[in-house]
C-alpha cells in the first residue's frame, strides 16, 4: 500500500519535475540567445556607423597619437552618447575612461587579433567586474582601433530575473505535482484500503464486512466479485454455524429427554442392588449387568449434559486459592486407590487461584484414562513448577497412541483403540480438555520414550480467567461471583 | 422410622420407584403427580416432610413450597434436575431445606430425607436466646429480631445462623456446616452452604456486599463476628 503511494508520488514528481526542467532551461536558452543576438546586432550596427560616420568626423589625423584623442576628446565624446570605448592607437596602453582604465588586458585576445586583421569583432566578458560587449573594429585599414564597451548589466539582469522567475515556476509546479500525486494516490488507493479494511474485519470473524463498491472501473467489479465470495463465505459458515448449533441442541435435548427415564433407571437400580442375592441364580448374574450398565449409561449422560453446557457456554469459572499439592494427593487417593501410583509432588504448598472443582474433573478424568488403558500397571503423577507455567503430568504404562492420533485422543467420542470397550465413554479426555481451556491452560498428549502414554496439564500460574474473573479475587466472597444479587424475600 | 412423606413427582416410573424405595426405608408414602394436587394432599392431612419435583404440570414445585412455606414449617427436599447453583438459590428461597440432584439412588436419598427430619425433631438446646451484633436470636421460639423487628427466615436459615452465633468468634468450615445443618455425614456439595449464606446475608446484614456479622475466613469457612 505505502510502496505504491510512493511509487506513484515519485514517477509523477519525477514526471513534471523533468518537463519543468526541459521546458525551463529550454525557454531560458532561447531567451538568451535572442536577447544577446539583438544586443550584438545592435551593437555592431552602431559600431559600424560609429567607425564610417563618426570617427572620421572626429577631425583625428590618419595615425593619431594618444594625445591626438585625448585632444579631440574622442572618448569624452563616445562616453556623453552612452558608450564607452577602448582607443589603441597602435602604442601604449590603450586609452579609456576612469572604469575601465586598466582592463584592455581582459579583452579577448581572440577580438584583439581579428580587430588588427581589419575585421569588425565582437566578444562577451566582464570588465571591472561589470558584464559587457565589446565590439572592435577600425575605421580606416592602418588607423586606430575602436573598442567599444556596451554595458550590459541590464541584459543580466532581465536574464536573471527570468532565470529566477523559471526556476521558481518549475519548484511550485513540482509542488502542485506532488500535491496531486499524492490526492490520487489516495483516491486510487481509497478503495484498495476499504478493501483491505474489510478483509480484516472478516478475518476477525465479522463476515459481514463488505467492499463498498464506488466505482465502474475494474477495481469496481474486483470489488464485485470479493463482495460475492464474502457473502458465500457468511453464507456458508452461518450455514455450518447452524447445523451445529442444531446438532449441540440435539445432544443437549437428548441428554435432557435422557435423564428422565435414566432417574427412573438408577432409582431401580440402585433398590436392585439391595435385592441382587434375593434373586435367583440365572437372573442374578443379569441383575448385576443391569446394574452396572445403568451406571455407565448415568455416566454418559452425565457427560454429554456436561459437554452440553460447555457448548452453551454456560460455564462459570469459581476460582479460588487452591493447594495443588493436597489436591492432587486428594484425587489420586480417591480414584486409585490402593493402586502403585508414583506421586512427585513437592513437599510444601503450591497453592494458586483456580477453579478447584475443575481440576479436580480434570485430574479424576486423566486418571481413569491411564487405568483405563493400563489396568493395574503403575501410573505417575508429577507436579512441576520449574517455570512460569505449572504443569501437572499424568504418565501411564499403556501402550501408548499412535503419534499420529495423538491430537486426536481430545476429540468427543474418539477410541485410540477402537476394539476396546472398556467402562469409558470416549468423553472424558474431551470434557478434560473443556476444562483445562476454561482455566486459562492446555492439555497435552505424548508418547513417552519408554512407552506408555502422557498427558500434561499446564495451567497459567497469574492472568485471568475466563468470564472476566480476576485470578487474584475468588476465596474471599467467592459466592458472590456465581450467584447474581437477588433482592432478599419478604 | 415412621414419619409420613409426601412425594410429588410426575414421571409415574420415577414415583412409583421412588416410593417402593421409601416405604422399603419404613416410611408411610402419600403421593401426587402435578403441583396442584400436592397442594391439596398436603392441605388434607399432616406430613412429616414433602419430597417435590420442581419441574411439575399446572403448578411447579417452587409454587409449592412456596405456598407450603406460608403455613407450614414441614421440612422440603427438593428433587431438582438441574443443580446448577441458580436452581438451588432458587429453590432455597422458595423454601426448600434442602435438594437431591437427579439421578439419585434410592439409599442417597433416604439418608437425605432421615437427616432432614432429624433435624426437624430436633429439640431446642437450653441456652434459649442468643444475641449477635443488633440480632436477637430466640431459639426456642425460632424467631430472629433486629432492632425489635422479626427478621423471616427459612428453618436451614435460622439452623444456620444459630450454629454461627452459637460459635460466634469461631471458624465452622463448609463441610462441619454441611455436617451439622444439613447432617450429611458424607462429602457434600459445599456450594450449598455458600448459596445458604449468601441468602442469610441478604436478610441479616445491613449490607450483604460488606458482611460484618458473617465474615468469610479465607480458605477456611465462616464464622460469626463475635
Amino acid at each position: 500500500m505505502r510502496g505504491i503511494r510512493a511509487r506513484l508520488t515519485i514517477t509523477l514528481v519525477a514526471l513534471v519535475a523533468m518537463t519543468a526542467a526541459l521546458l525551463g532551461i529550454g525557454s531560458y536558452a532561447f531567451v538568451d540567445n535572442r536577447l544577446h543576438d539583438q544586443v550584438r546586432a545592435d551593437a555592431e550596427r552602431q559600431a559600424k556607423f560609429d567607425l564610417s560616420d563618426l570617427v572620421p568626423n572626429l577631425g583625428l589625423p590618419a595615425n593619431p597619437t594618444a594625445a591626438d584623442v585625448t585632444a579631440r576628446r574622442v572618448l569624452q565624446t563616445f562616453h556623453e552618447r552612452g558608450i564607452d570605448v577602448f582607443v589603441d592607437v597602435g602604442s601604449g596602453e590603450p586609452l579609456v575612461l576612469d572604469v575601465y582604465r586598466g582592463t584592455f588586458s581582459a579583452v579577448p585576445s581572440e577580438l584583439k587579433a581579428l580587430v588588427a586583421s581589419g575585421h569588425l569583432g565582437y566578444a562577451w566578458t566582464r570588465l571591472a567586474g561589470i558584464p559587457v560587449l565589446v565590439v572592435g573594429g577600425r575605421a580606416s585599414p592602418g588607423g586606430p582601433a575602436f573598442y567599444f564597451i556596451h554595458d550590459e548589466t541590464g541584459l543580466e539582469q532581465t536574464l536573471d530575473v527570468l532565470r529566477i522567475a523559471l526556476g521558481g515556476g518549475a519548484l511550485a509546479l513540482i509542488l502542485v505535482a506532488l500535491v496531486a500525486a499524492r490526492l490520487v494516490a489516495r483516491g486510487v488507493l481509497a478503495p484498495v484500503e476499504a478493501a483491505g479494511r474489510a478483509a480484516e474485519r472478516i478475518e476477525l470473524g465479522d463476515l459481514s464486512a463488505r467492499v463498498p463498491i464506488t466505482s465502474r472501473d475494474e477495481f469496481g467489479s474486483w470489488a464485485e466479485r470479493f463482495n460475492r465470495m464474502a457473502a458465500a463465505l457468511e453464507e456458508t459458515i452461518q450455514r455450518l454455524e447452524r447445523s451445529q448449533a442444531q446438532n449441540r441442541r440435539f445432544v443437549s435435548d437428548v441428554a435432557h429427554e435422557l435423564r428422565t427415564p435414566l432417574t427412573a433407571l438408577v432409582a431401580e437400580a440402585s433398590i436392585l442392588r439391595e435385592h441382587l442375592d434375593d434373586l435367583p441364580a440365572g437372573a442374578r448374574r443379569t441383575g448385576e449387568l443391569l446394574v452396572d450398565d445403568v451406571g455407565r449409561l448415568r455416566t454418559l449422560v452425565d457427560e454429554l449434559m456436561e459437554l452440553s453446557r460447555f457448548d452453551a457456554e454456560a460455564e462459570k469459572v469459581i476460582a479460588q486459592p487452591t493447594d495443588l499439592v493436597r489436591l492432587i494427593r486428594a484425587v489420586v487417593a480417591a480414584r486409585l486407590p490402593g493402586a502403585d501410583v508414583e506421586l512427585t509432588v513437592p513437599d510444601t504448598e503450591v497453592s494458586i487461584e483456580t477453579d478447584p472443582r475443575r481440576l479436580e474433573r480434570i485430574l479424576g478424568n486423566l486418571l481413569d484414562n491411564a487405568r483405563e488403558h493400563a489396568p493395574a500397571a503403575p501410573v505417575a503423577v508429577a507436579l512441576d513448577t520449574a517455570d512460569e507455567a505449572i504443569t501437572i503430568r499424568v504418565d501411564d504404562r499403556g501402550p501408548g497412541v499412535d503419534p499420529d492420533r495423538l491430537d486426536r485422543i481430545f476429540e468427543r467420542f474418539y477410541k485410540a483403540d477402537p476394539s476396546r470397550h472398556g467402562g469409558s465413554s470416549g468423553l472424558g479426555l474431551a470434557i478434560a480438555a473443556e476444562h483445562a481451556a476454561l482455566l486459562g491452560g492446555e492439555l497435552r498428549a505424548s508418547n513417552r520414550p519408554g512407552g506408555g502414554l502422557r498427558i500434561e496439564l499446564r495451567l497459567p500460574v497469574t492472568g485471568s480467567l475466563r468470564d472476566g474473573d480476576p485470578a487474584a479475587m475468588g476465596g474471599d466472597d467467592r459466592e458472590a461471583q456465581s450467584i447474581p444479587p437477588q433482592e432478599p424475600p419478604r | 422410622m415412621d414419619a409420613t412423606i409426601l412425594l410429588v413427582e410426575d414421571d409415574p416410573s420415577i414415583r412409583e420407584v421412588t416410593a417402593i424405595g421409601l416405604r422399603g426405608a419404613g416410611f408411610t408414602v402419600d403421593t401426587a403427580s402435578d403441583g396442584q394436587a400436592a397442594l391439596d394432599r398436603f392441605r388434607a392431612a399432616p406430613f412429616d416432610l414433602v419430597l417435590l419435583d420442581i419441574m411439575l404440570p399446572r403448578l411447579d414445585g417452587l409454587e409449592v413450597a412456596r405456598a407450603i412455606r406460608k403455613t407450614s414449617t414441614v421440612p422440603i427436599v427438593m428433587l431438582t434436575a438441574r443443580a446448577d447453583t441458580i436452581d438451588v438459590v432458587v429453590g432455597l428461597e422458595a423454601g426448600a431445606d434442602d435438594y437431591v440432584k437427579k439421578p439419585f439412588e434410592v439409599p442417597e436419598l433416604v439418608a437425605r430425607v432421615r437427616a432432614a427430619l432429624r433435624r426437624a425433631g430436633r429439640q431446642p438446646d437450653d441456652a434459649d436466646r442468643l444475641r449477635l451484633g443488633p440480632l436477637t436470636i430466640d431459639v426456642n421460639g425460632r424467631t430472629v429480631d433486629r432492632d425489635g423487628r422479626e427478621i423471616p427466615l427459612t428453618r436451614t436459615e435460622f439452623d444456620l445462623l444459630t450454629e454461627l452465633a452459637r460459635h460466634a468468634g469461631q471458624v465452622l468450615s463448609r463441610d462441619v456446616l454441611l455436617d451439622r445443618i444439613w447432617g450429611y455425614d458424607y462429602l457434600g456439595d459445599s456450594r450449598l452452604v455458600d448459596v445458604a449464606i449468601q441468602r442469610l446475608r441478604a436478610k441479616v446484614e445491613s449490607d450483604a456486599a460488606a458482611p460484618e456479622l458473617i465474615v468469610t475466613v479465607r480458605g477456611a469457612g465462616y464464622k460469626a463476628a463475635r
